[in-house]
């Protein structure tokens, strides 16, 4: 096995779990809202990208920011629906009702772009690079600086500025927040299109890593629930910690045991984790 | 001359059972408003209903009126951003923000007609703790402390009235006289204030009328110093003692 090697293979597929998981991070920590649809929504902004990249003939960054637009709008809509369940904090309904979104969301999904996989090709994902014993592509370093800046100014936006500080106070009390004269309808709506815009960012990077599939999105929102509870819920750093350490488990678990196994070991770690850490990486 | 708050025949129904009804109230410009009643006399749940903060879903009918326009239909945000400030009893200020960052979320309405502006220094001479505690978190405040930021971040929206739903409930006793001097000083520079409190006795001190509420009606109204002398009042709240 080369050392090395697996751990950059481990930071890269890191920072892709970190990179998925940040919107729910926000979305389940900062607003205490749950969203089972992520995955999902993963796996249709991955779509909407390859299709205007293959069908428009417009270059991988155009593509890309079209495809975070039209999930920004879907996050409106799907936010709209919801607010009277978001409003009164029914957090089970909520679970149902997003567990619903993600269905219909794959089912329309097929009926688009059909089962069989697509490979979403970037240009930045076959350029190589080589150092020593080491290689890694271009797709992979965007990835690492993307998810490292994403959550440097996702944890500014939260503790540093009064926007972050009306996100806290609406997902602590969103009835008190409108005595503060805070909208908190509108708050919510904001904070669901920026989970919605987080994970088409994420989408559009990870996935030329691996052929997309409209099936695909289970195993991504296992992996964001794991990241999420274990880096302790809101944490936002904590998240990002998590992310990491599992990407370089998952890269030496599959050199070293077997990558079929993988998913199985993460949540055998997760158990073993909570067991120890109720709060995960929070400190109350 | 005409009152900055009124409620014109408001009624709050739950379902099937009444809460408050027909209720009538004015809280003019400089002038301190008490209500009284019983626990359940409904006195929480007019106050909510006057801010648009009502617990549940209740009917609500009649109006509210601000500076005369009806605002029955807006929300509590709206209403909070046109200056009809709420500091409600219980859960009022957000434990896991710093007292600077509760005192930052609010922002003073663009229409400086009637309203009544105080600075973030104004809002510190007032209460003075709230500066010795600005970095810490709303759950490490004591009751007291609450209290004052609550009111604090009344005050910075620049209000045009105030509504206090028990202020004095769980202070000690030494706090409740000078939370409601506070109070008196604020109406003394024109506020208008409503207040609810179980206290009659230390709100009739410094308050200018009070409203008698029992069992969701209003039964009584006048000067605190008649109120003072009202049989009822005597025999509820004050022990049968006259001064």
């Amino acid at each position: 096995m080369n050392f090395s090697q697996q751990a950059i293979n481990g930071l890269v597929i890191g920072s892709g779990y970190a990179c998925v998981a940040l919107g729910w991070t926000i979305l389940l920590g900062a607003a205490r809202l749950v969203n089972f649809a992520h995955g999902q929504m993963y796996m249709l902004a991955a779509f909407i990208c390859w299709f205007i990249l293959t069908r428009a003939g417009v270059s991988y960054p155009v593509a890309a920011v079209a495809s975070i637009v039209a999930m920004a709008l879907l996050g409106v809509v799907m936010q709209l629906t919801m607010n009277r369940l978001v409003m009164t904090q029914n957090l089970t309904s909520l679970m149902i009702v997003t567990l619903g979104f993600g269905y219909i969301l794959q089912g329309s999904a097929g009926l688009l772009f059909g089962g069989a996989p697509h490979t979403m090709t970037t240009g930045l994902a076959q350029k190589q690079i080589r150092i020593g014993e080491v290689w890694f592509t271009q797709q992979d370093i965007l990835i690492l600086v993307v998810t490292l800046v994403l959550y440097a100014v996702i944890w500014l936006l939260l503790k540093r500025t009064r926007q972050g500080s009306i996100i806290r106070s609406v997902a602590e009390d969103p009835k008190l927040a409108q005595l503060f004269g805070i909208d908190s309808r509108a708050v919510y709506v904001g904070v669901f299109v920026l989970e919605a815009v987080l994970v088409a960012i994420s989408a559009v990077l990870v996935a030329p890593r691996t052929p997309i599939l409209t099936s695909m999105g289970f195993e991504e929102v296992i992996t964001t629930f794991v990241v999420v509870v274990l880096g302790g819920i809101g944490n936002v750093a904590g998240a990002l910690i998590v992310g990491m350490a599992l990407g370089v488990f998952t890269a030496f678990f599959g050199a070293l045991v077997s990558p079929a196994y993988t998913t199985a070991a993460i949540f055998a770690v997760m158990l073993a984790f909570l067991i120890v850490r109720p709060g995960g990486l929070n400190t109350r | 001359m005409t009152a900055v708050l009124s409620a014109r025949s408001l009624g709050i129904r739950y379902g099937g059972s009444i809460a408050v009804h027909d209720a009538v109230i004015d809280v003019g410009a400089g002038r301190m408003v008490a209500v009284a009643g019983a626990n359940g006399a409904g006195k929480s749940t007019l106050v909510n209903a006057l801010a648009g903060w009502s617990r549940g879903s209740p009917t609500v009918s009649g109006e509210v009126l601000l500076n005369g326009q009806n605002i029955s239909g807006l929300a509590a945000h709206e209403r909070s951003r046109r200056g009809l400030q709420h500091v409600p009893e219980g859960k009022n200020v957000f434990g896991e923000l710093t007292v600077d960052e509760n005192l930052n979320l609010v922002r003073k309405g663009d229409d400086a007609a009637g309203r009544y502006l105080f600075s973030r220094e104004e809002v510190i001479n007032l209460f003075p703790r709230l500066h010795e505690r600005r970095t810490h978190k709303g759950s490490a405040l004591s009751g007291g402390e609450r209290q004052m930021l609550a009111m604090g971040r009344a005050l910075l929206a620049g209000p045009r009235v105030l509504l206090l739903d028990e202020p004095s409930v769980g202070l000690a006793p030494r706090l409740i006289g000078e939370v409601l001097a506070v109070v008196r000083l604020l109406v003394d520079r024109g506020l208008p204030v409503l207040v609810v409190d179980q206290n009659v006795r230390a709100v009739l001190e410094v308050a200018d009328e009070l409203y008698l509420l029992e069992r969701g009606r209003i039964v009584g109204h006048g000067s605190a110093s008649s109120m003072r002398h009202d049989d009822r009042i005597m025999k509820a709240y004050l022990g049968g003692l006259t001064e």
